[in-house]
């Protein structure tokens, strides 16, 4: 049986095809998300890679931001739970999930059963999400991608001790101004993400295995900087980023198994009747 | 049943159409006084039949109001200046504040100064109440506020009316719990937003006006059978629980709202003015009985009461409506939640603002409470 | 500041950071407002390892009750101002965020729960954990709710005397009342709990103490009254430590007339503490910056702007009549501008603007006090306009959160505001 998950974020649309609830047979992102061209063009390519079409997938669960205007979704589930599955799928003994998306960040607990224990969401504030960086990126002038390597370098950390997006803009600025390397600016700003992102995972009571998600999580610099905080390692699933449209795909198997389950259950309570007669 | 749509209708818009009301009441020659959050001796200005209502912002763009509170103030503070100071509130001839948290110390100042067609009566209660001369202090501060309301409205507010309107006021306390009681029976009738337009509507009548719908109301409740809600029941506690939109996803995620402990509904009915001599020293004694975290308390009773409403009305979840900026309830946070952890029940926080705009991260929590559920 | 007039011997290195430039060394005065701080929370200290109950109190709480009675007490904001200034705040604010604290409560208040945790803030001086709290509602309504916190973690009893908000511009009559019989209430619920005597006499003297310090601190501060200025205004941060703590003791009157005696010989000399020609005199409106002090004197002083003014530090200037219960309630219940109408606000610091010379008001815009904030911006307008449009200019802070503040905004704006004031002074000369 094959089920799809669509995961349409605020900068990307995601989609897998899974086969059974155990298989990823396909994957596919577009880089732009909601309100755009990317929730039906990741919609066609997703079909085109598996080599089927809508009627050969049993479920479509949506997810994310803009689920709610998915109209090829029997279901929309939040993409907090979502996460939690789809991580938990990737990272079987993971118990605390982070996930800095584009436009908010959150941090998930996971009970021994995988089901969600608690989350955390942070409040309406760019400082510790993926436009953050996009900020600093352009100031620094280097792209997003390349900040976790260039970080590496980094021999002397700044500090960035801002909270506020704007004050932190000013003060990456000012640092660039007074001749610091690049590299060590980038670490301060990996550090200073990864403290008010940390704080989330305080909030909601991590404990290991930690999993990040999500965009961000590429930045080998934030996911370094945030074990340092958390003090444990990190796992970052190379599938990461998809991991809302694998949990989607999976509550979507799901609902077809309770239902045939279910079936299941009232054709042997029938099969009982009969041989009792 | 159809005379009970007709007056949850009525309520209905009586609760969207603040504006109208103040029109209608001005029309017909009565006088009408704002009351600022959360508490004050209102049935002073019943008596005189003056028309009190209620002032708890709108969702409104702020640009005037910047002039006098910062962005980090409280929403509904920032939104009362604003519909101030552009002239909503206009035909009120004065408000009542009282001084409950640090920046209604501030707003009974900028609201005096800056909205200057409208006079502002500030007001402060006695946060030590266990001392009997806060009693004495409480009483000379209505009877400073008595002889304001008169003043600034030409009246006189006698002792046999002031006792009359305690009568009222108590005799809808009564209403309003049975509703919240019978509410419960009746999930599907009493929707998230239908049981906020009956709270809200209350702010924007007269006592006796809203008394007489509610006995009608909760008369036409219970010869209804009672209905089994197949959804989950969540208990909502702090301010507000607004606007609609917030309202709508409990009710798209099938979560019903099976009890309250919000400052603009429950809290206002729970305490009845209690007996005494004098109007003003009853209204007093209200004061002193209430429970209520913008008094100094060492225990908080609040866990007993959050614990006894999720129990007793088997509600599965903690809803916190976590005004923006409000330090005190901020506080009173810090001892509920692991409470209320501890004896089982999940506690979701979301947070409630004044600016209009896109509910999706609230959306996306209620959501995922409901699917943790 | 002129080292040769120092006592060599006096002169001690900065002890407190390891800093790039040499740091002036600190005056005489200045030791002896550290060493009597340091003295207090040792004192609780021992007090408590002797099995005395000691308490934190809110910094305007009437500290004359506890001293007549002998209790030791210790300030959780003072506490957390000098966590901040130190630079320690961190891991408190990091902590008190992870559990359960928003963001938005006061940074004092933030830095003192995770305290009332970790109970370990080294370098800095540790408060005793406290076995009673005392409140006073004066300078703001969230501390009250940020002791009930500490008084339910800690599981001990809270004092507390509401001094109300006054919305007329002196102390009603039934505010005196009600506030007085709180006052006789802890005074005797307090002296049960702790097993201490009131003794009506001693009460006086402490008074009395009180007064001769206020006095001299009055004394202190009218120093910035001359033209230039002897003293830099931002010092007197450095002493409200012993004005909050001990000022009901002879000890607090010594650091005083040791620092008027160094001012004398400022003037006699012709010198100042300022670091600078001065050049503008301002009104610093609203709590310091403390983790930036050193900024903030540092880009202040490059414009010659000395702070000649605050109304904080005069907060604790109260005036009453020994022995007089009902006095000290007035005085309290009057002294802040945190719970006084804005016209009394606006009057005093038109008379603060006239007799100290100054140019113009710097207002703190502190993410971490609504009571100053939220009256702020109307206070700014009227205080300009009974000034004559006095320049005035306002920047964003936080008096412990280090998160809050941009050196460069503050930078900028001072820049601009030194040419602002420069223009005005400039017309008024002109006419």
């Amino acid at each position: 049986m094959l089920t799809m998950g669509v995961d349409i974020g605020s900068t990307a649309s995601k989609a897998v095809i899974m086969e059974d609830g155990k298989r990823i047979i396909a994957r596919q992102l577009v880089a732009v998300g909601t309100g755009t061209r990317g929730p039906s063009e990741v919609y066609k390519k997703i079909l085109e890679e598996a080599g089927v079409n809508r009627s050969g997938i049993a479920r479509i669960v949506a997810t994310g931001y803009g689920r709610l205007t998915f109209a090829q979704a029997d279901r929309e589930l939040s993409e907090v739970s979502c996460h939690g599955k789809g991580m938990r799928f990737l990272c079987p003994r993971v118990c605390t999930v982070i996930d800095i998306g584009g436009q908010d960040a959150k941090a998930l607990l996971l009970d021994d059963r995988g089901n969600l224990e608690n989350f955390i969401m942070n409040d309406k504030c760019a400082a510790g999400t993926g436009r953050f960086l996009e900020a600093m990126s352009r100031v620094l002038d280097v792209q997003v991608e390349d900040m976790g390597r260039l970080s590496e370098k980094s021999q002397n950390p700044v500090s960035i001790s801002s909270t506020c997006a704007v004050f932190a803009e000013s003060e990456v600025i000012s640092r660039l101004s007074s001749d610091e390397k690049v590299e060590d600016i980038l670490a301060g700003i990996h550090a200073s993400v990864a403290k008010k992102v940390s704080g989330l995972a305080a909030r909601v009571g991590y404990r290991p295995q930690v999993a990040m998600s999500g965009g961000v999580a590429k930045n080998k610099g934030i996911v370094r900087a945030m074990e340092q905080e958390l003090k444990c390692g990190i796992l970052v699933p190379e599938d990461c980023q998809m991991a809302g449209a694998i949990g989607a795909a999976l509550f979507a198997y799901q609902d077809m198994t309770r239902h045939e389950s279910a079936a299941d259950e009232r054709a042997i309570y029938r099969k009982g009747e009969k041989d009792d007669e | 049943m159809a005379n009970l749509q007709e007056k949850l209708q009525y309520l209905k818009e009586v609760a969207g159409n603040p504006g109208k009301q103040l029109a209608q009441y001005l029309r017909q020659g009565r006088q009408v006084i704002g009351t600022f959050p959360y508490y004050t001796p209102e049935v002073l200005a019943d008596a005189a039949g003056i028309v009190p209502m209620g002032m708890w912002g709108a969702q409104t763009e702020i640009s005037q109001a910047r002039k006098y509170l910062v962005a980090f103030a409280c929403p509904i503070m920032q939104s009362c200046m604003e519909l101030g100071l552009n002239g909503t509130y206009h035909g009120v001839k004065a408000v009542m504040i009282p001084s409950m948290c640090d920046t209604l110390r501030c707003v009974t100042q900028d609201f005096k100064l800056g909205v200057r067609d409208i006079a502002c009566i500030p007001f402060t209660y006695p946060q030590n109440r266990k001392i009997p001369a806060a009693a004495a202090y409480l009483k000379a501060e209505f009877t400073q506020v008595k002889e304001r309301i008169e003043e600034i409205y030409q009246v006189a507010i006698e002792e046999e009316a002031v006792q009359k309107s305690i009568a009222v006021y108590n005799e809808h306390n009564v209403q309003m719990r049975r509703f919240a009681k019978l509410a419960n029976d009746h999930l599907d009738v009493v929707t998230p937003i239908v049981r906020h337009e009956v709270f809200k509507s209350a702010w924007f009548m007269t006592k006796a006006e809203h008394l007489e719908i509610m006995k009608e109301i909760n008369d036409s409740l219970e010869t209804l059978p009672a209905h089994i809600f197949a959804g989950k029941k969540v208990i909502l506690t702090g301010i507000t629980a607004e606007p609609e939109g917030l309202l709508q996803i409990l009710e798209d995620q099938n979560l019903a709202v099976a009890g309250d402990d919000l400052a603009q509904e429950m809290r206002q009915y729970r305490t009845d003015i209690p007996e005494g001599d004098d109007g003003i020293g009853r209204l007093a004694g209200q004061w002193m009985n209430r429970t209520d975290p913008m008094a100094h308390d060492d225990e908080i009773k609040r866990l007993e009461l959050l614990g006894n409403l999720l129990k007793d009305n088997d509600a599965q979840a903690l809803i916190v409506c976590l005004m923006k900026f409000c330090d005190p309830e901020e506080y009173e946070f810090v001892a509920y939640n692991k409470y209320i952890k501890s004896l089982g029940y999940p506690v979701l926080s979301i947070d409630i603002d004044q600016q209009p705009g896109a509910y999706d991260q609230a959306r996306t929590r209620i959501q995922t409470l409901a699917e943790m559920l | 500041m002129n080292e040769q007039n120092m006592n060599p011997a006096a002169v001690q290195p900065d002890q407190a950071a390891a800093p790039a430039k040499p740091k002036r060394p600190k005056s005489k005065s200045q030791l002896m407002a550290g060493a009597l701080l340091d003295k207090a929370y040792n004192d609780t200290m021992e007090a408590r390892a002797r099995g005395e109950k000691i308490g934190w109190a809110t910094s305007l709480f009437p500290q004359e009750i506890a001293e007549t009675l002998g209790l030791h007490i210790v300030y959780p904001e003072n506490h957390g101002a000098a966590i901040a200034a130190k630079k320690l705040a961190a891991p408190f604010l990091e902590y008190a965020e992870a559990h359960d604290c928003n963001n938005d409560l006061c940074s004092y208040a933030k830095i003192d729960i995770a305290y009332a945790d970790i109970f370990d803030c080294s370098p800095a001086s540790n408060m005793a954990k406290p076995d009673f709290l005392l409140i006073g509602n004066n300078g703001c309504n969230e501390i009250t709710k940020w002791f009930e916190v500490i008084g339910r973690k800690l599981e001990i009893p809270t004092f507390m005397i509401d001094f109300t908000y006054n919305h007329m511009p002196y102390v009603t009559d039934s505010r005196v009342q009600y506030i007085k019989a709180q006052i006789e209430q802890v005074i005797e619920a307090l002296s049960a709990f702790t097993g201490t005597t009131w003794d009506p006499d001693r009460f006086a003297e402490i008074m009395r103490v009180s007064t001769e310090n206020r006095n001299l601190w009055e004394q202190v501060a009218d120093y910035l009254e001359l033209q230039p200025s002897p003293l830099s205004g931002f010092d007197l941060f450095n002493y409200m430590g012993p004005m909050v703590f001990t000022r009901g003791r002879r000890e607090t009157g010594d650091v005083m007339r040791q620092l008027i005696a160094e001012i004398e010989e400022h003037i006699k000399n012709g010198t100042s503490t300022f670091p600078a020609k001065e050049e503008f005199r301002v009104f610093w409106e609203g709590i310091a910056c403390w983790p930036y002090l050193s900024h903030n004197l540092k880009t202040l002083k490059k414009y010659g702007i000395n702070v000649c003014a605050t109304a904080y530090a005069r907060a604790w200037s109260l005036d009453y009549t020994p022995g007089d219960i009902e006095s000290l309630a007035r005085a309290y219940a009057f002294t802040s501008s945190n719970n006084i109408l804005l016209e009394e606000s606006v009057r005093r610091r038109k008379e603060w603007n006239t007799k100290f010379h100054i140019d113009g008001t710097i207002y703190h815009v502190n993410r971490a006090c609504k009571v100053m904030v939220c009256q702020q911006q109307e206070l700014m307008r009227q205080v300009s306009e009974a000034c004559s449009g006095l320049p005035y200019m306002s920047f964003d802070g936080d008096q412990a959160d280090f998160r809050n503040f941009s050196e460069a905004q503050f930078e900028t704006r001072i820049e601009a505001f030194a040419e602002l004031m420069r223009k005005h002074k400039e017309e008024r000369r002109n006419g």
